[in-house]
C-alpha cells in the first residue's frame, strides 16, 4: 500500500510542475501557438518590453508593492517587538487579531474596503491599493517577524540599555541586526503578496492605476498570447528568486510551524 | 528598600511594558481600521435598501437576504458549496497522501520536497491558472497531439473539468502544509507499534495517523473550503464563466451591477459560512482532545 502512496505522491510532484514547465517552455516557442514547437526564440520577451501599457502597469504594481512591503514590514517589526516584550493579558487575542485577515476570505475583505472608500469618497488609486494590499500582507510579515522576535535573548537589549543605549540605539544596534533575516523575509513576502495580488486590486484600483495582474487577467479574457507566456515565465523566475532569498528554513517556519 | 528605590525599580519594570503597548498600536489599528471595521460596514450594508444606482441608503430591510433564495442566486450558492466541498475533499485526500509521503522520507530530503511544494504555492495565482490554458486549451500540446490523429478542435477549456483541475492545482499546496505540520509531530514509533501489533496499512492510518493528524486536516479544510467558493478568476478563465462561483457573483454585483446591498448580502453568506466552519472545526478539535484525555484516564 505504501508503494501505491509513493506512486501517487510522485505523481503529485509531477502535477505541480507540469504548468510551470509548460509556461517556461512555450515562452521560447517560435511557433506563436502552443500546438507546435518550432524552435527557440526570444521574440515574445522583446515584445513584452515594447508593450508600453504593460510596462505602465508593471510600474504601478512595483510601486504599490514596494510601499506595501515597506509599511507592512515596519508595522510588523513594531508589533513583533511589542508582543515579545508584552507579558500582560490578551497575548493570544492580539496574535489572533493580527492573523485575522488570513482567515477571512480575501474577496470579503476587498468589498469591505471598497465599501469604506466609497462611503468616505476616497478616490480609488495607489493609496487604496496600498491599504488593501497592506491588510493581506501584514499578517504574513508579522508572523515571520514574531517567530524571530520570540527567539531573541531578552538579556541582550537589557544589556544595551544598561550600557546607556537609547531605545532607538538599542533597536538599530541590537534588535535590527538580529532580526535582519526575518526583516528581509517579511519584506520579500509582503512584496510578492502585493505584486501578484488580484483579488484586492479588482475592487480597489482606479482609472490609471491598473496593476499588472489586472492587465494580465483582462488580456487573458480575450485570449492567450505568446508574450503572456513570456511574462508568466518571468514571474515564475521572480518567485524562484524570492523563495531562495527568503530561504527554505524561513519558509518552513511560516508555512509549517505557524500552523501547528 | 526605601520608597524611592522601589519607585525607581517599579518604574524600570513598567517602562518597557508601556513602550511595548505603544509598539502594538499601528498593527492593531491597521487590522481594526482596514479589516474589522470594514467588515461591520459590509454587515450593515447587507441590510440596506439600494437607491436607484445601487448605492447605500439608510433603510433597513431583509429583502437582500430574501433575494438569495431566488434561483439566480441560490443556484450559484449551491453550485459553489458543491464545488467547494468537492475541491476540499480532493485536496485533503491528495494532501494527506502527499504529506504522508514527505513525512516518511529522511529529514534532509523532507526540506527539499517541501521546497518543491513551496515554489508553486508562491507562484503568481494568475500564472498558475493560465498555465492550464497553455496545456489544455485549443492551442495547446494536447490538442496538437490529438490533431495529428485527426481529432480536430479538441479543448478541455472551457469546461467544469478544467475548473476542478485549476482549483485543485491552486489549493493543493495550501492543504499540504498544515497536514504535513501535524503529521510531522507524530512519533514514528506509534506507527511501528501498530504494525507490530498486527494492524494493516489501513488500520494504522485509520486508528493512528489519521486521528493524530486531524488538527492539520481540519485546518487544511478551513483553508480550502471557503476560499474555493470565493475564487473568481478560475471560473472565468478555465470555465468560460458559464457556472459562476460566489466569488464571481460578488465581483459582478460590486463592479458591474453596482448593487452594493445585494453584493454585501452575498459577501455575508461567505463570512457566516466561514465563521460557522471555524466554530465547527474548533468544536471537533475540542471533542477529539477531551476524548483523548478521557481514554488516557481510563487507561490509567
Amino acid at each position: 500500500m505504501d508503494r501505491i502512496v509513493n506512486g501517487i505522491a510522485r505523481g503529485v510532484f509531477v502535477f505541480l510542475y507540469i504548468p510551470i514547465v509548460a509556461v517556461i517552455v512555450y515562452s521560447f516557442n517560435a511557433a506563436g501557438t502552443n500546438t507546435r514547437f518550432d524552435g527557440l526564440t526570444l521574440q515574445w520577451y522583446v515584445e513584452l518590453f515594447q508593450d508600453a501599457s504593460l510596462m505602465q502597469t508593471l510600474r504601478t504594481s512595483a510601486l504599490v508593492a514596494v510601499i506595501t512591503a515597506t509599511v507592512a514590514t515596519i508595522i510588523g517589526i513594531m508589533f513583533a517587538l511589542g508582543l515579545a516584550r508584552y507579558r500582560g493579558r490578551g497575548r493570544g487575542a492580539l496574535m489572533a487579531l493580527i492573523a485575522l485577515p488570513l482567515i477571512v476570505p480575501e474577496i470579503v475583505l476587498g468589498v469591505a474596503l471598497l465599501s469604506v472608500f466609497s462611503t468616505t469618497k476616497v478616490p480609488l488609486g495607489i493609496l487604496t491599493l496600498v491599504l488593501g494590499h497592506l491588510i493581506v500582507s501584514l499578517p504574513l510579515a508579522t508572523l515571520v517577524l514574531m517567530s524571530s522576535a520570540a527567539m531573541l535573548d531578552p538579556s541582550l537589549p537589557e544589556a544595551a540599555t544598561d550600557l546607556g543605549c537609547t531605545p532607538w540605539q538599542t533597536f538599530t544596534r541590537v534588535y535590527f541586526p538580529l532580526l535582519r533575516p526575518a526583516v528581509v523575509a517579511a519584506w520579500l513576502l509582503s512584496f510578492t503578496t502585493s505584486f501578484s495580488n488580484i483579488v484586492m486590486s479588482t475592487f480597489l484600483s482606479g482609472v490609471g492605476s491598473t496593476t499588472l495582474p489586472l492587465k494580465i487577467y483582462s488580456s487573458l479574457k480575450t485570449g492567450l498570447t505568446p508574450s503572456i507566456n513570456a511574462l508568466g515565465a518571468l514571474l515564475i523566475l521572480l518567485t524562484l528568486v524570492i523563495v531562495l532569498l527568503v530561504g527554505v528554513s524561513q519558509m518552513r517556519r511560516i508555512l509549517v510551524e505557524s500552523r501547528t | 528598600m526605601t520608597a524611592t528605590t522601589r519607585a525607581i525599580h517599579l518604574g524600570r519594570q513598567e517602562k518597557p511594558k508601556r513602550g511595548s503597548l505603544l509598539l502594538l498600536i499601528p498593527g492593531i489599528a491597521s487590522v481594526v481600521l482596514l479589516g474589522v471595521l470594514p467588515l461591520f460596514i459590509v454587515a450593515r450594508n447587507s441590510f440596506a435598501v439600494a437607491d436607484d444606482y445601487g448605492g447605500i441608503t439608510d433603510g433597513l430591510t431583509f429583502e437582500n437576504y430574501a433575494k438569495l433564495l431566488d434561483p439566480v442566486y441560490s443556484k450559484t450558492l449551491l453550485f459553489s458549496l458543491g464545488l467547494g466541498l468537492l475541491n476540499t475533499v480532493v485536496c485533503l485526500v491528495i494532501g494527506y497522501l502527499t504529506s504522508y509521503y514527505i513525512v516518511s522520507r529522511p529529514t534532509n530530503r523532507q526540506g527539499f520536497l517541501l521546497l518543491l511544494v513551496i515554489i508553486p504555492f508562491w507562484t503568481d495565482f494568475l500564472v498558475r491558472t493560465f498555465a492550464w490554458i497553455t496545456i489544455l486549451g485549443s492551442g495547446g500540446p494536447i490538442a496538437g497531439i490529438l490533431g495529428i490523429f485527426g481529432i480536430a478542435g479538441f479543448s478541455v477549456i472551457p469546461s467544469n473539468l478544467a475548473v476542478v483541475l485549476g482549483l485543485l492545482y491552486s489549493f493543493l499546496p495550501t492543504a499540504i502544509f498544515p497536514i504535513y505540520a501535524s503529521m510531522r509531530s507524530i512519533d514514528p514509533s506509534l506507527k511501528e507499534a501498530a504494525t507490530d501489533l498486527g494492524a494493516s496499512w489501513w488500520g494504522v492510518h485509520r486508528r493512528v495517523i489519521l486521528p493524530l493528524s486531524s488538527p492539520g486536516i481540519l485546518g487544511a479544510a478551513l483553508l480550502t473550503f471557503i476560499p474555493t467558493m470565493g475564487v473568481f478568476v478560475i471560473p472565468v478563465l478555465l470555465g468560460g464563466g458559464k457556472d459562476p462561483l460566489v466569488g464571481n457573483l460578488i465581483v459582478t454585483l460590486y463592479t458591474e451591477f453596482r448593487n452594493q446591498p445585494m453584493g454585501a448580502a452575498v459577501s455575508m453568506v461567505l463570512l457566516v459560512l466561514m465563521l460557522a466552519s471555524m466554530a465547527l472545526v474548533g468544536l471537533a478539535l475540542k471533542r477529539s482532545s477531551t476524548k483523548r484525555a478521557t481514554t488516557k484516564k481510563t487507561e490509567a
